[in-house]
């Protein structure tokens, strides 16, 4: 009886294990792994080969203007890339959590994410040559009188910024939508019985209350903008870098695993740096 | 109400099992033959009669730039690849590493090859022959010969001149560019030293200050279609070949200074184990037919390495066949830098990506 | 002042809307292009583009293999989301915010970081290139996001329904098939569909794991390494099409699911 016991408790002790351990394993194999082996190589060296651990790629990075010139790139492009998304998508999402009617919210919803069903790679290429100087908005803008030549609009930091705001307006619209969404009803009522304006009772509720979707959806913007590849490879023509370009240079181009591995290590710093503030920022908010 | 069995369950049932039957059958293949190549030899049309004619699969992953071939390889497993694509300076590079088979020079057509470009001191190794020279052309000027003076085109320095500011493309591999760089600083390519790169960076700041855009084969050719740019530095027939039906005003130039004379070789991999296979697909590589399909493949022309090649008269004409002579005898060979000068090449490079 | 605001609201819906559909109507629209490139002056219509996407068996294959690695891995992790979540929603775990935090953490890094990682270590470990392994990295990117869904829907008021079914008998499994799950497919069917789309549509995971038999956004990044020509808009067209008629059943079945 007291052994059959034992085992039961050793059996419902487990238990909860069965159930996490798969997703816990499977983190810990193909995701905490491969950053400590990333870890490792950052530490070596290409040129002989060397194994030896040392700190020569960090180095570089901090020593080689071109190299921290990339982070800096990175950082202002995805500061503005996440303000003029925000700034974009918040009318748009109010406009359709209130002004839309309820059954053809969702509809318009579908319609906004659904030109991102196509590929990213070739919408991003669609995006280059709407952005030409033979393509659609130059041409508009020189018939239109606006423009006397066609102006250089693509291959530019400006078609990178343009490409990610393009994706990050609908992510951000969502987000806040869900955001608007979850707010009582009631508080607004609250505050206009109370006697407040439309613009306070914005200010004051409304604004507060969704500025945990706005900094999730912001955070979100920051960490898939500051590490994506494809848009500035084809949008910016390589008159910059930013941080995956080079990353990808030195895996593409020598084959240099330890130097990227070291620049990935850093982004990732950046990142969590990032992460850190923004769950402050929310702790001290809820606060 | 179960998940399973509602409509949506029996929907994603047999939509599973029928992706799973297609998926799984896809990859159950008579032989297959695995290459490493450039994207010229992606061409279903210079794979087709090959595969036809020996009943096998050929299956390609493309490359830009040697040092990502080889990174590719040191990334996979002995076996893994039967044939690569190599430009030919770097023939020994494969060798040194103990990467390449020696060819059998009897079953290859080598007689046919222009003398100017057998690059046996690249493609012999200890007497040995590991590559073979399949293709070659020119990283030069590119240019649209109506929107610019074509007298211009025949000096380097007119890539910083402010006449064409903004007009210009480079194209986004470091080695040839830099060997143009060097020669419009008076250097020669075979002979350069890290004190060379000085003067190497200044030209590359000034063309880089001067152009539109960095980019690799396609936004350079896109650029040059569609009238973004209407220079393209380290071009050639490669570009302009291939386009010229659609854009008949696209030439080229080689200036007073000289040009960049790129040739690819085709190496068999030691650890092959399809080797009759892969000798099979060198013999048909340099076959007057595959010489002539992948002299015109679409991805980019170039010259054919035989002067066997079956080509039209208009494309030899398009090739410029009949210059060749005196193109070879103009270019020079893309730099050859040792691991510490290349990385510090790449360097300048990335620099030069940076900079204004 | 009242009557401007409604038009106003409406034009800069508009506005943003065309903004977010004007590369792809360009896109649809060059589809058809009758010369080779797909920029303005437009000539055609023309279905040539067309015919050579479907004639081009390395795209339908990668397309074939797109479809299936998203629907694979988004099952799977599901079923692991699903499995944590139930684990550490119900049962008190030592280091349970420690455990949630981990599997949670892969949202805060990038893809392409991932990737490396993935790829560094294969590499280490002499395990080849596949699609396998892409679809291993899909797995790591995608079950954060259905632990963290399904998770946030796991209540208190589930938990009586559930002792209910265990006190008539019902072993565990059972519990967790019959009714936690049918309680759950709203969060079951959020995390599948988010999951799909982004492994769908994946590209660096799978530019650096993967060989031969690789996915469609690998495929048309190679494509157009090859050269621009309106061929990639007639995929991109075909693939915006497929997900349309996805989009319309999904909403056809589950609408009338509701209905019932």
């Amino acid at each position: 009886m007291k052994g059959g016991q034992r085992t039961g408790d050793l059996h419902s002790a487990l238990r909860p294990w069965y159930f996490a351990g798969p997703a816990t394993l499977w983190t810990v194999a193909f995701f905490v792994l491969p950053l400590a082996a990333m870890a490792v190589v950052s530490l070596w060296t290409l040129e002989g080969q060397s194994t030896d651990f040392s700190l020569a790629n960090y180095r570089q990075f901090f020593a080689n203007p071109s190299y921290y010139r990339a982070m800096i790139n990175s950082l202002e492009v995805t500061a503005i890339v996440t303000v003029v998304s925000v700034l974009l998508a918040y009318p748009l999402a109010w406009i359709l959590a209130e002004g839309v009617p309820e059954r053809w919210q969702r509809l318009a919803l579908i319609l906004a994410i659904l030109p991102f069903w196509t590929s990213y790679v070739v919408r991003s290429y669609s995006w280059l040559l709407v952005l030409s100087e033979r393509g659609v908005v130059n041409n508009v803008l020189v018939a239109s009188g606006l423009l006397n030549a066609p102006v250089q609009l693509a291959n530019t930091r400006f078609a990178t910024i343009l490409g990610f705001v393009h994706f990050f307006v609908m992510l951000l619209t969502l987000t806040i939508y869900a955001s608007l969404k979850q707010l009582p009803r009631t508080y607004r009522r609250a505050a206009a019985d109370l006697g407040a304006s439309g613009l306070q009772t914005f200010r004051h509720i409304i604004l507060p209350l969704t500025m945990p979707g706005i900094m999730v959806g912001a955070f979100l913007t920051f960490v898939l903008a500051i590490g994506d590849y494809v848009t500035p490879q084809i949008l910016g023509g390589n008159n910059e870098l930013l941080m995956p370009q080079l990353i990808m240079l030195q895996i593409g181009r020598r084959g240099d695993f330890p130097l990227a591995a070291a620049l990935s290590l850093i982004l990732m710093l950046v990142v969590t740096v990032a992460y850190l503030a923004a769950a402050r920022w929310l702790k001290l908010e809820r606060a | 109400m179960k998940f399973q069995r509602s409509a949506a369950g029996r929907l994603f049932g047999t939509l599973l099992a029928g992706m799973a039957a297609a998926f799984l059958s896809a990859g159950a293949d008579a032989q297959e033959l695995n290459a490493l190549v450039w994207c010229d030899h992606s061409d279903p049309e210079v794979l087709k009669p090959f595969e036809e004619a020996n009943g096998v699969k050929v299956n390609v992953k493309e490359f830009e730039g040697t040092g990502a071939g080889l990174a590719i390889v040191e990334q996979s497993q002995p076996g893994d690849w039967d044939v690569m694509v190599i430009d030919s300076i770097d023939v020994r590079r494969g060798v040194e590493k103990g990467l390449f088979e020696p060819l059998p020079e009897d079953q290859l057509p080598l007689a046919d090859i222009f003398p100017d470009v057998m690059m046996d001191q690249h493609g012999k190794v200890d007497g040995k022959r590991y590559g073979v020279t399949e293709k070659f052309g020119y990283n030069t000027i590119g240019f649209n010969k109506e929107k610019v003076d074509p007298a211009d085109m025949q000096s380097l320095a007119a890539l910083a001149d402010p006449k064409y500011k903004s007009r210009i493309a480079i194209y986004d591999y470091y080695l040839p560019v830099i060997g143009m760089a060097a020669l419009a600083a008076g250097k020669k390519t075979s002979e350069l030293t890290e004190d060379d790169l000085p003067a190497i960076r200044d030209v590359l700041l000034k063309w880089k200050a001067n152009s539109k855009l960095v980019g690799e084969v396609t936004a350079s050719q896109t650029a040059l279609a569609t009238g973004e740019v209407d220079i393209l530095v380290g071009g050639g027939e490669w570009v302009t070949a291939g386009l010229a039906k659609e854009n008949p005003a696209l030439d080229f130039s080689i200036p007073k200074e000289g040009g960049i004379l790129w040739s690819q070789s085709l190496a068999m991999f030691a650890a092959s184990k399809n080797k009759g296979l892969a000798l099979k697909f060198i013999q048909y590589i340099l076959s007057p037919e595959g010489q002539a399909r992948l002299a015109t493949s679409s991805c980019y022309w170039g010259m054919p390495a035989s002067q066997k090649a079956a080509l039209t008269d208009q494309e030899r004409k398009t090739l410029r066949f009949d210059e060749q002579k005196e193109f070879l005898a103009r270019a020079q060979p893309y730099p050859a830098p040792d691991a510490d000068l290349d990385k510090k090449m790449q360097d300048v490079w990335t620099e030069m990506l940076q900079a204004q | 002042m009242k009557n401007l605001a409604p038009s106003l609201a409406w034009a800069y819906a508009l506005i943003l809307y065309g903004f977010i559909f004007l590369p792809v109507i360009m896109l649809v629209l060059f589809s058809f292009q009758g010369t080779m490139f797909p920029v303005p002056p437009f000539n055609g219509p023309s279905l040539r583009w067309y015919e050579t996407v479907l004639a081009d068996s390395r795209l339908t294959s990668a397309l074939v293999n797109s479809l299936v690695l998203a629907v694979a891995t988004s099952l799977f992790a599901v079923f692991l989301g699903f499995l944590a979540a139930y684990g550490l929603a119900r049962y008190r775990l030592p280091g349970s915010n420690f455990l949630r935090g981990l599997i949670t953490a892969p949202l805060m890094v990038s893809y392409l970081i991932i990737g490396m990682g993935l790829n560094i270590m294969f590499n280490g470990m002499g395990v080849p290139k596949s699609l396998a392994a892409a679809g291993i990295g899909h797995v790591v990117i995608n079950l954060p996001l259905c632990f963290a869904i399904i998770y946030s829907q796991m209540g208190e008021h589930q938990v009586n329904i559930e002792r209910a079914a265990r006190d008539l008998g019902a072993k565990d499994w059972q519990v967790l098939t019959h009714i936690t799950a049918p309680m759950l497919w709203p969060a079951l069917f959020a995390g599948f569909f988010l999951s799909m789309t982004f492994s769908w549509d994946e590209f660096v995971i799978s530019f650096l794991l993967t060989r031969f038999d690789t996915t469609l956004p690998v495929e048309i990044w190679s494509l157009l390494r090859s050269g621009l020509s309106p061929k990639t808009n007639a995929i991109g067209s075909i693939v915006f099409g497929v997900s349309i008629v996805m989009v319309l059943v999904l909403e056809l079945v589950v609408l009338r699911r509701r209905r019932i």
